[in-house]
């Protein structure tokens, strides 16, 4: 499924790369380029803030497209970077982290943790041929509904831009052998 | 594994926007033992039970609730399975209501979704372990840190519901700083009298039977945690027995040594054997090693001679060492003021007739150096007093903070000095006045109606200056408009900025609780738990956590003490929710990682074994050091990287 049109794809990400150095502004001006492909995302979201959050967008029954799907940790601060390389591994084209705000922790100090992480992560990531955009890091606490709702469809536009997951040659080959 | 999949229609609100029928068709082609059903108002008394009776009847081993957030019902549905005797953490719930049917438009999309879902907790709840709730024994008696308002209002109401409790006081007497005060703001009450019902009831009242008073003690360490706390006390010798000696003061009289009397700021002298004021409590004077003959090996009895009860007086009392078993530890050891000398434009320590508000509460104190007189090192009555606030407060090159008492006691004094010396001269130098509170404005509205009351209003430290002109002295200024001026000041009264107390960073070392960026103890948040600290078990109350005036350390106290009855109760057991990490001491290489991550505390190392261990009863779960251990040696119970692989599998598949 990833890698439909690979040809087409590859260039994408690299022009995204490019534009949304500073987030994800273009979507609504930029329609639908990639209007049929559907991203798989996974977002790991802490119980007390963005979880919460993610609840509070669903009393105020806001509609958000269908995309990221929830895995939820206590605490931000669990977020092991395996569980992103996992994601990917496993199909995901884009993976969010939300935490609660700096200082809000639980936890006290668990988001600052995932926060140190999320930029390690970002760096080994590259190394993946994964570009950093899609693995976006957050915060939405508890009374947020609006901003959850807000991460979620700004991701999955720009996730939907950049277009699929493109395999790295070796893991193409390595799959062919 | 039989695993039944219990699907809440929640009336309309899940089954209108995802098809029940095609997830039962799409899961039950899932390898396994898988048993679908849906449930209307599976929260209801109907539907819990049909829950129940579903799991036993099928004899299901484990179960997913799709249903609504596990934040409304993840404990209603996990004592459902304990009913139907399972373990309730052979459960996982899929929130399709509040995550998947409220927020989606589509209902094959919202359908496919909370398919994923389900499948993602088929596939994660299949690797889930039984998770028990542990019980562990406790000891409700309580140390207090501190014999303070805050400390002492607590250590009573606990001793009333009948607990055990330790004060430790550094100090010989105990009330702290406001018994020596003579009057309070903003009622002008009498500080030892305002106490004396607390301090007479913790020393002689119907519960003082509960109280362990150790004066002149410190605690030297602490082991173990919440509920089994383990104490060092190291008790300095009164060299007076407090329960024989019976308060009237004759040894003091013919004692040959005498030093500075620290209670009075070092403003007059006291004897070797001394009561550091008129009035302290306990009722027991208390002899100063560091200067009594006996200790330079003279053969002084003056005050054993003059004492009219046998063996009052002891001079073999020697240091010891006690232990104490509690569950809570209560810090209460209030705070310190600001030294004034790193404001040298002030004059403080440089001039005469310059003093911080605590030499200046002890000099209007009628069992102060002066006996309640104001008069300048001259001897003369001042005609004109300069009172200085915020002095380090509010400051970046001080402290950032404002301490909140300053204005309000700078109004007292106002008042104290216009009354003891009427027609004196008052400045206020200020940079922002705050008196919030339904009682706390009066003694402002006295001062700013008063004719010899003037304020300057000051923007930076930097624009007063305390200066010498001949035999007097003047604050020059320049005011927040920028005009520059000069006041005469015969006496100045520097308002400091209240600060940590002396000590406060090694009780904070030796208790493991952190301080904040200021020094004070930090508490678990500012406004929801200010009592509580950030290691659990260990309560905060009065200046120790921040500037605060006697009422707000009072109820501080209350609330720690509120706690502390709530969370241990005698007979009862602390139970440890089994969310929470453990260390697998196999695959652990000591690199202590985990510690350095770990917010509470909850992470020991053991030298001997090399390997490190989670303390259940601290461990909060939140799965930092699970995250960080290189080696995949900490397991988050609940939360482990497997169970989470599956459920990232099953959401993607």
């Amino acid at each position: 499924m990833k890698n439909q049109k690979p040809e087409t794809k590859r260039k994408k990400p690299e022009d995204k790369k490019r534009s949304a150095s500073g987030g994800a502004k273009s979507k609504s001006s930029k329609p639908a380029v990639n209007g049929d492909f559907e991203p798989k995302i996974v977002g790991f979201l802490c119980n007390w803030c963005s979880y919460a959050g993610a609840d509070k967008a669903g009393t105020s029954q806001v509609k958000y497209p269908p995309n990221v799907n929830v895995v939820k940790v206590m605490c931000s601060g669990r977020v092991d970077p395996q569980f992103v390389m996992k994601a990917f591994e496993k199909g995901a084209d884009g993976v969010i982290i939300l935490a609660c705000h700096p200082g809000d922790c639980h936890y006290k100090e668990g988001n600052y943790k995932a926060a140190q992480r999320h930029r390690m992560l970002l760096k080994l990531l590259g190394q993946f041929g994964i570009e950093k955009e899609r693995c976006r890091f957050d915060y939405v606490s508890a009374g947020e509904g609006d901003k959850f709702v807000k991460v979620i469809k700004d991701t999955v536009d720009t996730i939907r831009e950049m277009g699929p997951m493109k395999k790295t040659k070796k893991s193409t080959s390595e799959r062919t052998e | 594994m039989k695993t039944g999949v219990y699907f809440c229609n929640c009336g309309t609100n899940i089954s209108d926007k995802i098809d029940s029928e095609k997830i039962r068709e799409e899961i039950l082609k899932l390898p396994g033992e898988i048993r679908f059903r849906t449930i209307d108002f599976m929260c209801s008394e109907d539907g819990k039970e049909a829950l129940e009776k579903d799991l036993k009847e099928n004899g299901m081993e484990r179960a997913v609730i799709t249903a609504c957030s596990p934040r409304d019902h993840e404990n209603t549905f996990m004592r459902v399975l304990s009913k139907a005797g399972l373990n309730p953490y052979l459960m996982q719930m899929v929130s399709v209501r509040e995550q998947v049917a409220w927020v989606t438009e589509e209902r094959e999309k919202a359908t496919e979704k909370a398919l994923r879902y389900t499948n993602a907790a088929l596939k994660r709840l299949a690797l889930q372990d039984p998770l028990e709730h542990k019980e562990i024994d406790i000891c409700p008696d309580v140390l207090v840190i501190g014999a303070g308002p805050a400390g002492l209002k607590a250590a009573l109401s606990i001793a009333e519901s009948g607990r055990k409790v330790v004060i430790v006081e550094k100090t010989p007497v105990i009330g702290g700083m406001p018994v020596r005060y003579e009057e309070l703001f903003p009622n002008m009450e009498c500080g030892p009298c305002m106490l004396e019902p607390v301090l007479g009831d913790v020393l002689h009242g119907e519960h003082s039977g509960n109280i362990e008073l150790l004066t002149i003690s410190e605690v030297m360490d602490v082991v173990g945690s919440y509920g089994n706390f383990i104490v060092k006390i190291r008790r300095n010798p009164r060299y007076v027995d407090a329960d024989k000696c019976i308060g009237c003061a004759e040894c003091m009289t013919p004692c040959p040594v005498s030093a500075k009397n620290e209670f009075n700021y070092g403003l007059d002298e006291r004897k070797a054997i001394y009561l550091p004021f008129a009035g302290a409590l306990p009722n027991a004077p208390s002899i100063d090693n560091a200067i009594c003959l006996r200790a330079k090996g003279r053969d002084c009895r003056l005050c054993k001679d003059a004492c009219p009860v046998e063996d009052a007086i002891i001079y073999d009392d020697a240091e010891s060492i006690i232990e104490r078993n509690v569950g809570a530890i209560l810090v209460a050891v209030g705070a310190g003021v600001y030294d004034c000398k790193k404001i040298p434009n002030l004059g403080y320590g440089s001039m005469p007739d310059v003093y911080t508000s605590s030499e200046f509460e002890r000099i209007l104190a009628s069992n102060g150096p002066t006996e309640g007189e104001v008069k300048t090192a001259q001897g003369k009555r001042p005609k004109s007093v300069a009172i200085i606030h915020c002095a380090g407060s509010l400051d970046e090159n001080h402290k950032e903070y404002c301490s909140g008492i300053c204005c309000q006691y700078a109004f007292k004094f106002n008042h104290l000095v216009g009354k003891k010396l009427p027609g004196t001269k008052i400045y206020h130098f200020y940079k922002e006045l705050s008196f919030p509170g339904k009682e706390e404005f009066t003694l402002y509205h006295h001062a700013k109606e008063d004719r010899n009351t003037a304020f300057v209003r000051y923007r930076d430290m930097k624009d007063l200056k305390v200066e010498k002109k001949g035999a007097k002295k003047a604050v020059t200024y320049k005011d927040a408009s920028g005009k520059k001026g000069s006041a005469p000041a015969d006496m100045l009264i520097l308002c400091p900025a209240v600060v940590p107390a002396e000590g406060s960073g090694s009780l904070g070392n030796i208790l493991e609780a952190t301080h904040d960026k200021f020094g004070f103890f930090e508490e678990l948040h500012g406004r929801m738990d200010s009592a509580q600290s950030k290691i659990k078990g260990i309560y905060l109350a009065g200046a120790c956590q921040s500037p605060m005036d006697i009422q707000k350390a009072m109820s501080q106290g209350m609330a720690a003490a509120g706690y502390i009855l709530s969370g241990l109760v005698a007979g009862r057991k602390l139970e440890i929710k089994p969310i929470t990490a453990v260390v697998d001491a196999d695959r652990c290489s000591g690199c202590r990682v985990c510690m350095s991550v770990c917010p509470y505390k909850a992470i020991s190392y053991d030298t001997e074994k090399e390997v490190s261990s989670v303390n259940e009863v601290l461990c909060q779960g939140c799965g930092t050091c699970v995250a960080a251990c290189p080696a995949g040696a900490v397991k988050g119970n609940h939360f482990t990287t497997d169970e989470i692989f599956a459920e990232i599998e099953g959401v993607l598949a």
